[in-house]
């Protein structure tokens, strides 16, 4: 009994099934792009509830989103923290479903492959097209937009010029004899990243043993002359104006931030190349709230969104329009530049395969 | 028949005395030991588990997982986490016996010099206890760093000038000796105190009546007879300082990284390593456990020699 009424639910829904699916092409056909947006606005209708945000603290900010308020006024979303990549994924294999999270770019494809976030639908973001086309085609995987790029910046050497004089433009100037004692390092597997692209490696993001050997030897063996790891920009910065340190792996907001406190500072490009890292909007898989997660990710990256995030946090934006009103940040950021971001320049963050052992081989340089 | 009619009655008696017993036992260490089961046994094993990779967090990045011994073997036949093990246990050290060093005399002075206001300067001793570790650590970065207080005062009295601070001060493993020393110096003058408060004053007359020398009746009577708040203050330090990571972090730097940042890090960095974290965590847990049996049986054989 039970079971013939499963059987006769099963063929009504693929009866339905088939017949919405008949209903739909053919209004498609019909109606267009006009019956699509129709469609849109239905299914917004239909959503509920406010939109949850994974999202790392100082990004729960309204003017960065003031756009999807003004769209849909009231309803504010829900942000929940994260501290890393790593806590975010262990958020939502606990269970916690967002319809929006922020990992970087060289996490898109794991977030990609852990199955709790889907691709974008692009023509719902009208704002993509003015994103830098290169930080666009990071977020992409298997030909899909799994990530909106929105904020980003440089990793390269910060210094003070009253009291460093660099022997050459390079990442050799974070392991400088003469400056013992004066040295910060990102608390960061990077740090074997940039140790390959300074060793020649071809694949710094993918070395071979022999290579990451190298690269922890030399880590190691320049440890000795590293005053601290940061973890926290705020220690940093506060050791750095202190001149406790005059020497930094840091971003260029550090460097506007030394400006404004009157330092005497300059930011290196090596020519190594510096990394780029890149914060990617990604779209909760199954969010019933998809076209307000849509309208979200295109309010981050609104030009208006983008020159705020600038002006108040020293970040680059993707938006090719945003510009800060600091002349200082849009040198550092090299803003009027868009290929300086990119390869051959620049390194914009990627995939590590062998993250585990990049990460066992950093702390072992941080414990030795 | 006589002589057994008391036994028979007394057998019930026996009983119910011997039930009450039996219910009163359990319950008074029922909860206690239900807690230490719960929230102490348990976490341990579950520890123990990943520590061989039986239980293992999400496979955040795909991870695969299988039943091994690789962790155990990383920590004894690397030799990285050894050498950092032993780097924490010399701080600690240091820091314990620097404590209790300056302790001393401070519970000494409260406990024997017979003051009416010893609970009055007990109370400002511990005073410090009133506002945050955190913020208590984090003063010493305004004291220490290259614009702190201490090489202001350098500058304005001209033993160093601005251009040349003494700048490894902080974050170093001078600032986490220091600043952990500050931290833990009122936790252990409180048992020395107690243990020099309870001590017979007549044992010290008496030393002094047979000839003693305040020098010699201090270090043949009050010194061994303190040493269990001694050895208890001493490990009152050791024991959380051994795995301390907070005062590391905040003002130690590279050289002043310990074993138990490396334990928190590898349990909350980017890329967790649990597996490896919880063996480290264990064979913390596993030397200090064994120290303070070590420390307590060397307690108990003193006490009996005393005797």
């Amino acid at each position: 009994m039970h079971e013939g009424d499963d059987v006769m639910e099963r063929r009504l829904s693929r009866n339905d099934l088939l017949r919405l699916g008949a209903a739909a092409g053919a209004a498609g056909v019909l109606a267009g792009r006009t019956g699509f947006a129709d469609a849109a606005r239905a299914q917004l209708a239909k959503e509920s509830g406010r939109l949850q945000v994974l999202d790392w603290a100082g990004y729960e900010v309204k003017p960065l989103w003031t756009q999807y308020l003004a769209k849909y006024p009231g309803q504010k979303p829900k942000f929940t923290f994260m501290t890393n990549e790593a806590n975010a994924l262990a958020k939502m294999s606990a269970g916690f479903k967002p319809d929006v999270v922020r990992p970087y770019v060289g996490y898109v494809q794991d977030f990609a492959q852990s199955g709790f976030v889907q691709p974008w639908t692009p023509s719902l973001i009208p704002n993509l097209k003015q994103l830098n086309p290169a930080m666009v085609k990071a977020g992409q995987y298997k030909g899909k937009q799994w990530g909106i790029p929105e904020d980003w910046g440089f990793d390269a050497i910060l210094y003070r010029t009253d009291k460093v004089t660099p022997k050459a433009r390079s990442w050799s100037l974070l392991f400088d004899d003469r400056y013992k004692g004066k040295i910060a390092w990102f608390d960061d597997l990077n740090q074997l990243v940039w140790a390959g692209y300074y060793l020649g490696f071809k694949k710094p993001y993918d070395q071979s043993d022999a290579e990451l050997k190298r690269s922890q030897q030399l880590l190691k063996s320049k440890k000795k002359l590293v005053r601290m790891f940061w973890s926290s920009e705020t220690d940093m910065q506060s050791a750095f104006a202190s001149g406790d340190i005059w020497i930094a792996y840091a971003w260029p907001a550090d460097w506007a931030a030394m400006r404004a406190k009157k330092l005497k500072v300059a930011y290196m490009y090596p020519k190594e190349g510096a990394l780029s890292w890149i914060g990617m909007l990604m779209l909760g898989k199954g969010t019933s709230r998809s076209a307000h997660a849509h309208a979200f990710a295109n309010a981050w990256s609104s030009r208006q969104a983008g020159s705020w995030l600038e002006d108040n946090y020293g970040y680059g934006h993707s938006n090719t329009h945003a510009r800060p009103k600091s002349k200082d940040l849009l040198t550092a950021l090299k803003l009027t530049d868009p290929h300086a971001v990119s390869e051959p320049r620049a390194h914009i963050d990627r995939h590590v395969p062998r993250r585990a052992v990049y990460a066992r081989l950093w702390e072992e340089v941080k414990a030795s | 028949m006589s002589a057994e009619a008391p036994a028979a009655e007394a057998t019930p008696r026996g009983r119910r005395t011997r039930s009450r017993i039996d219910l009163t036992t359990p319950g008074l260490l029922g909860l206690p030991v239900a807690c230490l089961l719960v929230f102490f046994l348990c976490p341990i094993a579950i520890v123990g588990a990943y520590s061989v990779d039986a239980l293992h967090g999400p496979s955040l990045f795909g991870e695969a997982h299988k039943l091994t011994l690789a962790g155990w073997h990383a920590l004894f036949h690397d030799g990285v986490y050894l050498r950092l093990f032993w780097k924490s246990v010399k701080t600690s050290l240091i820091v314990s016996v620097i404590v209790v060093a300056l302790a001393y005399p401070v519970a000494y002075y409260l406990a024997l010099s017979g003051t009416k206001r010893k609970y009055v300067l007990l109370l400002v001793l511990i005073a410090p206890f009133l506002t945050s570790y955190l913020l208590r650590v984090l003063a010493w970065k305004v004291i220490l760093g290259n614009r702190g207080v201490l090489n202001t005062f350098l500058f304005w009295t001209g033993v160093r000038s601005p251009d040349h601070p003494l700048s490894q001060l902080l974050y170093s493993r001078f600032a986490v000796i220091l600043v952990l020393a500050y931290i833990w110096i009122p936790f252990v003058a409180l048992p020395i105190f107690v243990s020099l408060d309870s001590l017979d004053r007549r044992l010290l007359e008496a030393a002094g009546d047979l000839g003693a020398s305040r020098w010699q009746a201090f270090v043949r009577v009050t010194l061994p007879l303190s040493m269990p708040g001694v050895v208890a203050a001493f490990l009152f330090v050791f024991i959380p300082t051994v795995g301390e990571f907070v005062t590391p972090s905040l003002v130690g730097g590279t050289s002043g990284y310990l074993y138990g940042n490396q334990i928190a890090d590898l349990f909350s960095t980017g890329y967790p390593d649990w597996q490896t974290g919880s063996v480290l965590a264990l064979f913390l847990l596993g030397v200090v456990a064994l120290l303070t049996i070590a420390l307590t049986r060397f307690l108990r054989l003193g006490e009996a020699a005393a005797r």
